[in-house]
């Protein structure tokens, strides 16, 4: 059965004295790379979907301008 | 069997399917992340050699096994592209290279951490080290050239190419860093086989945290795979369809 | 009146038939060593480069003998690698911009040993001299005199990989506008085998390490190229074009 290899919060936050920094920025690097590779299609996503309904507006309210255009003559 | 292949290569079923997949691999990477990071971090017996830096080693090799296949999955994605013309394969492909690319540079970078406490120094001229960097390199080469060409289907081919090339390369490439190397630095080995005879409460977090990577590169390749199925299919009704069910701003 | 045109079509496929694969592998190559001895350029740019490049590092590195001995071997190969690269512009660019590259693609023999005698060729131009030249700049970096003769024999071995590496991916950017800087990125890391083992074959004869391993090794990775890269520039070059 695996046991607790530290015996307090402080020792865990400094890996036993040395090498802190070394474990600790592995860490902090794998934290970033998670996120930034599950965020980032998400922004891109989000990004795609944003303009897709821009220009599926610009498009409806350009058919409304033309449609109105050639019911003006008629009129 | 053909029926199945064509099935599987067209986007909108692989974008259906995988929205169904994706709730339960955020599940089952999010279960065995939390299991093998508190394992790996509170859990492991400090090394009798490197004391608390085998710590490190629950990041790096995970990371760097994993860099290590996608240019075969590049490479295979790039076969079927050539061979079959399935556009999926492409879409992989494409969206392998910036993974594989971010893999290798982490894998270097913990690789350079660890290295500073193994050998003093943040970078050796290690075997391992030296064909990751040389496969960051073609990482780099094979996105250099997908942004260089401008008709998406010329990219596609000439990246499956690359990648192919690369492919058969990458073995040359890692024996003779290896070969090269070993008169220099005989078994500086902080290998994964060197990890094997060790106790299982040194190897099952191992496991446990390779496998939870793997589900997170399947995670992020099917992401990326599927924005990239809908920038190509934009002008196909069903796109259009889900983009007006979209309700965010 | 169909009689005529089957029998025209007939000749004229007897015609393409009767220019063997071998005709036509003599042919380019020759045509592309004509094109270099006209350009003189061509010839003289890679050779200069290379003695510029290596007279470049004891400016930098120091002009003391011992120094210069123990790096001799890595400036001539990464010399030789980046001339080598320098020129393989050349390769299929003037062909491109004048449509005859499309000509190689539509004639009927295999695009594998046109590919080659191109190749060839450009090696004829660029390695050779190059590999010529070397003594002499080892000369000048106060290379061991034991380590000449495998110096001259890695870089006859080595070389042509450089071009046929490099084959490849010029066949792939040759239709890009600005392609110098991709293509050593795509180049150079796949050039990394070449340049580990030769440079270590004359580091390692100043030790007297034996060799018969590193020219084995040498010569498998050539073997390979020849048969593998040429294959790899046609279907490149088929992408690029079309």
């Amino acid at each position: 059965m695996p046991t607790l290899q530290f015996s307090s919060v402080s020792e865990f936050l400094t890996m036993g004295g040395s090498y802190t920094f070394h474990i600790w920025s592995v860490y902090l690097l794998f934290a970033i790379f998670i996120s930034y590779n599950l965020m980032q299609p998400k922004l891109v996503r989000r990004q795609f979907i944003r303009e897709q309904k821009r220009r599926a507006l610009r498009d409806a309210e350009l058919s409304l301008q033309q449609s109105k255009q050639s019911e003006r003559p008629t009129s | 069997m053909w029926l199945w292949f064509s099935k599987l290569g067209s986007p909108r079923w692989f974008y259906e399917l995988s929205s169904k997949w994706l709730p339960w691999l955020y599940a089952l990477m999010f279960v065995m992340l939390g299991v093998g990071l508190v394992w790996a971090l509170l859990f492991v017996p400090a090394d009798y050699q490197q004391g608390q830096t085998i710590r490190i080693m629950y990041v790096h090799v995970p990371v760097a096994s994993i860099s290590l296949a996608c240019f075969p999955l590049m490479a295979i994605a790039g076969t079927i592209t050539l061979v079959w013309k399935m556009k999926l394969a492409d879409m992989v492909a494409k969206s392998v290279a910036p993974i594989g690319a971010w893999f290798t540079g982490l894998a270097l970078a913990s690789g350079a951490i660890w290295g500073d406490q193994i050998w003093g120094t943040w970078w050796a001229w290690d075997a391992r080290l030296t064909s990751l960097l040389i496969q960051f390199f073609l990482f780099v080469g094979v996105i250099a050239l997908r942004s260089a060409i401008e008709s998406p289907d010329a990219a596609a081919k000439a990246c499956a190419v690359l990648a192919i090339v690369g492919a058969i390369n990458v073995p040359i490439i890692k024996y003779s860093v290896e070969w090269w190397n070993t008169l220099h630095q005989p078994a500086s080995s902080i290998s994964f086989d060197a990890v094997a005879p060790n106790p299982p409460e040194i190897w099952v977090p191992l496991v446990i945290m390779i496998l939870a990577v793997y589900v997170f590169f399947a995670i992020s390749l099917i992401l990326r795979t599927r924005n990239e199925i809908l920038q190509r299919e934009r002008r196909a009704q069903w796109v259009m369809d889900l983009v007006a069910r979209d309700q965010q701003k | 009146m169909s009689g005529d045109i089957r029998s025209e079509g007939n000749s004229n496929y007897e015609l393409q038939q009767s220019v063997s694969t071998w005709t036509a592998f003599c042919a380019t190559l020759k045509r592309d060593l004509l094109i270099a001895f006209k350009r003189r350029n061509d010839l003289l740019n890679p050779v200069m480069f290379f003695l510029i490049v290596v007279s470049l590092f004891p400016l930098g590195v120091s002009p003391d003998p011992m120094e210069l001995t123990r790096i001799s071997a890595g400036v001539v190969w990464v010399s030789a690698l980046l001339a080598s690269m320098l020129s393989l512009d050349n390769l299929y660019r003037a062909d491109y911009e004048d449509g005859s590259l499309e000509q190689l693609l539509l004639s009927p023999q295999p695009l594998y040993f046109l590919v080659l005698a191109k190749n060839i060729a450009h090696w004829l131009i660029s390695g050779l001299p190059v590999v010529i030249l070397s003594p002499l700049l080892a000369y000048m970096l106060y290379l061991p005199a034991e380590a000449y003769t495998t110096m001259v024999l890695t870089l006859l071995i080595g070389t042509p990989v450089l071009s046929l590496f490099g084959s490849i991916g010029v066949a792939l950017t040759v239709g890009l506008g600005s392609r110098g800087l991709i293509l050593a990125v795509i180049v150079l890391p796949l050039t990394t085998p070449v340049l580990i083992i030769g440079a270590k074959a004359v580091t390692d004869v100043m030790f007297g390490v034996p060799l018969a391993s590193h020219f084995a090794l040498l010569g498998a990775i050539l073997a390979l190229a020849l048969v593998m890269s040429p294959l790899a520039s046609a279907a490149a070059l088929r992408i690029s074009v079309n």
